[in-house]
This record gives C-alpha cells, sequence and structure tokens, in this order.
C-alpha cells in the first residue's frame, strides 16, 4: 500500500522514444525510499519519533518555505506557515492515512488550510468562511462509473488528436503511454518514476481537459 | 444523492479552489458542490494528489541553518501546543460551534450540505418578496453570499449581471433559458448573459448564491423594481 506513494530514487531519468521529441524534464529532486515518508508519519504517530520527525521536517520545511514565498511573494509569512503546518504535521501525525494519499499530499492540504486561515485571520473576519468549511475531508468514493469507460472509448478515436497538444506535458506524457504505447498503469508508473496514484490522477485530470476541450466548459 | 448532477464547476475552478486561490465565497459555493458530486470529489483528490506530488519534488535548499533548527525544536517543544497553536485552535474550535443543518422558512424546512452548516447557523434573517426569500450569510466586501428560497410556481425577474452570478442549486429545482436545474447544479451567469429563472415544479428550491456586482433588472415593469437589486445583493 505504502509503496504507491514513495518518489523512487531514479527520478532523474531520462527516457528517449524513437521518432518521438518528447523529452523527459531533469528533475533535481533528491532521491528518496519508496514510501519513506509515509512510514515516518506512522513512526511519529505511534512513538512520538522527534528523531524521525527531524528528518522529515529537514525534507519538507523547505520545500514548504518555497512553496509558501510562491503563494505569499513574502517570506515572513511564507516561514509562518511553514512553521504552522509543520506543528501541525506533528501533532496530527496519527490522523495522517496512508490508504488515502501520500505525505505529500497530505502536508500540501494542511499548508493550504493553514494558509488560508492566515489570511482570514489577517483580515480579521471571524465569522467568515473558514478551511474548515472549504477543504473538509468528505469521502472519497471511487470513480468505477460508466462516464470514463465511455469516454476512455471515445477517446481513442482519432478525432481528440488536436486536443492533445494542448494538454499540460506531463497528462500528454501519461496519455501517450497508456494510449499510444497500450502500456498498464502500473508499467507507466515504473517508466516513468512516479507513483501509481499519479498516474491515474494524471490520466483523469487529462481525460476531463480533453472532455472540455471537445465539450466546451462544464459550467 | 439519488440525483446525478449535470452542471459541474469547470475544471480550471475546481484547481484554483484546491490550490486555495479561488476567492473565500466562490471556494465555498464549489465546496458545496462537492458536497452533492462525487465526480468533482475524484478530481479534487487528484489535483491534491498531484499538487502534493509537485510540493515534494520541489528541489531545495536543505534546512541545515540556526533558523530552521530553532523552529524545529520550537515545534517540538513541550509547550509548543501553547504558544504557537493559536492560529491551528481557530479551526478546530469551529467544531464546538453551532451549526444548522437545516434551512427553515415558512412552512419548509430543507437539509443542507455539510460545507453550508455553520454558516447557515449564521445566516441574516429572510426578506422576503413575494414568492422569493433571500437570507445573507457572512461574507467579505466583494462578494455576496445568500440564500435564496423561490417558492413553486414562482419566476425571479428578467435580470442581468454586472458581474458573475454563480447559483448553486441545494434543493428543488428551476428552469431557466438554458436548461433544467436541479440539486447539486453549478449555473453560472456572466455579464452577458439574460436570464429569467423560475420554479415551475411543486417544491420550493432552496438556493446558494454569489453575487460579484449589483443585478440590473431590465424589462418593461420590473423596471422600476430596480430598487429590488439591493434586495438580491
Amino acid at each position: 500500500m505504502l509503496d504507491r506513494c514513495g518518489l523512487t530514487s531514479h527520478h532523474a531519468v531520462e527516457f528517449s522514444r524513437q521518432g518521438s521529441s518528447m523529452i523527459a524534464q531533469q528533475d533535481p529532486s533528491p532521491s528518496i525510499e519508496l514510501g519513506q515518508w509515509e512510514e515516518a508519519l506512522n513512526v511519529i504517530a505511534v512513538h512520538r519519533d522527534k528523531k524521525m520527525y527531524a528528518e522529515l521536517f529537514k525534507y519538507f520545511a523547505p520545500r514548504l518555505r518555497a512553496f509558501g514565498i510562491k503563494m505569499f511573494g513574502n517570506e515572513q509569512q511564507a516561514m509562518e506557515m511553514v512553521q504552522d503546518t509543520m506543528l501541525n504535521v506533528w501533532q496530527k501525525a496519527a490522523l495522517f492515512d496512508a490508504s488515502r494519499g501520500c505525505a505529500s499530499t497530505w502536508i500540501f492540504t494542511i499548508a493550504r488550510n493553514v494558509r488560508f486561515d492566515m489570511l482570514r485571520k489577517k483580515q480579521s473576519r471571524k465569522d467568515d468562511i473558514s478551511a474548515d468549511d472549504l477543504w473538509s475531508d468528505g469521502d472519497y468514493p471511487e470513480q468505477e462509473g460508466s462516464h470514463s469507460q465511455q469516454w476512455d472509448l471515445y477517446l481513442i478515436a482519432e478525432k481528440i488528436a488536436p486536443h492533445f497538444h494542448a494538454l499540460p506535458p506531463a497528462q500528454r506524457l501519461v496519455m501517450e503511454k497508456v494510449y499510444l504505447d497500450e502500456l498498464s498503469h502500473q508499467e507507466v508508473s515504473e517508466q516513468l518514476s512516479i507513483p501509481l496514484g499519479t498516474v491515474k490522477s494524471r490520466i483523469r485530470l487529462a481525460l476531463d481537459r480533453l472532455r472540455e476541450a471537445i465539450d466546451g466548459p462544464r459550467s | 444523492m439519488a440525483h446525478a448532477v449535470k452542471f459541474h464547476p469547470s475544471l480550471s475552478l475546481l484547481e484554483q479552489y484546491t490550490e486555495g486561490t479561488l476567492a473565500a465565497e466562490l471556494s465555498l459555493v464549489v465546496a458545496a458542490h462537492l458536497d452533492f458530486c462525487p465526480h468533482c470529489q475524484q478530481l479534487r483528490h487528484d489535483i491534491e494528489a498531484d499538487i502534493g506530488c509537485q510540493l515534494a519534488q520541489q528541489s531545495a535548499a536543505s534546512a541545515d541553518g540556526e533558523e530552521w533548527q530553532q523552529m524545529l525544536q520550537q515545534i517540538l517543544s513541550p509547550d509548543a501546543a501553547t504558544t504557537t497553536q493559536g492560529s491551528v485552535e481557530t479551526a478546530s474550535s469551529t467544531e464546538s460551534e453551532t451549526v444548522a443543518t437545516h434551512i427553515e422558512q415558512g412552512q419548509h424546512r430543507i437539509e443542507i450540505p455539510r460545507s453550508l452548516q455553520r454558516l447557515a447557523a449564521k445566516r441574516k434573517k429572510w426578506l422576503q418578496l413575494g414568492g422569493i426569500a433571500t437570507a445573507k450569510l457572512p461574507s467579505g466586501d466583494d462578494n455576496h453570499l445568500s440564500l435564496l428560497l423561490i417558492e413553486s410556481n414562482t419566476e425571479v425577474p428578467l435580470h442581468t449581471h454586472k458581474g458573475l452570478e454563480i447559483t448553486l442549486v441545494l434543493a428543488g429545482e428551476m428552469v431557466d433559458e438554458m436548461g433544467k436545474y436541479a440539486a447539486g447544479d453549478l449555473i453560472i451567469n456572466t455579464p452577458d448573459h439574460t436570464h429569467t429563472p423560475k420554479n415551475i415544479s411543486h417544491e420550493p428550491c432552496l438556493c446558494l448564491s454569489v453575487l460579484t456586482a449589483p443585478l440590473e433588472f431590465k424589462q418593461g415593469l420590473t423596471r422600476l423594481l430596480n430598487p429590488l437589486q439591493r434586495f438580491f445583493y
């Protein structure tokens, strides 16, 4: 279960395809063991392991800072967000559920909520909409709907080709592997060294984007 | 919900909502839509996974500096809970707040989705006009958030919008020139749209509405009712 979420150390893989101009971007991400952070969170939750937490902190805090600077546009607030987020991670590690997503996804959602409430607080709007209202963890029913299956069939048809190029590169790459090279999701995950869940996410996002391109916005 | 939602937010709206960059009032409408719509819940989950993956893959300087050490010590110190938890607590303290699981107006009692329950408890008084009643919810200065209850066989006067009007059907049914809407359906009207929403069913229709600018009524007699715009805004 856990190893779905880990990033592999081969992330900077460059692969080539005959006659294709797809070039994977060099990614300077450091090496991480499969499922490392998901397990770390469990250890932190169960044993209140400060050493393990320090490792996790060392990895995520600077990344959250970079993320925060992008969102806030200034370092001071970014650091405030990092501290609040990482404090939540320490205190609420027991709430993490690896079956529902990666450690990094969980940490991102905490950071987003912290940031949202920070901004509201700054405007001193206590009565107002809070992160709790907006992003409670609902159930995430698996979508085995006929919906996406019909679309799979439809999309294989040639008519979507022009829209394919407008997809974000990461999604297009996964779609090409699945629909043109007919690789399984697992194979794509291994080939690109990305988690299986990410392969599935990118496919769903790409399908939705293509649906929009053909049908117009869904509203 | 037995009903299949037909009208969804665009993917870019969902992305902004998930990132947390969408205005709070608009985010609330999207959140309430998600309470009705497993399809969009799944998309939100996928977008979160994608952003989480990006966060983990981001390159960043290592956290060896003094400042990081200090932060780490502070978090792990036993009194962290009392010194820095202020903003954490504001979030969880909402749990003990009053929530309204139903909206009551006249003889109607209508269930509302989870994301609205805390705010619904803070609604302002109902204002009644003909078959339409409206009650404001707490919101910021730029966007106005309100509940709208349209009695059966009632028409909302023809109007256009100076800004964006986003309506989410919470219960019942409504029709306009574009189609028929039921619980969970999201209707976005830009300033270019003119529309006449109607409730032609036998049940009252409850909606959540966000307006980003005053409404302007357009036609015949209803023009004289232009002060109405304050009623809706």
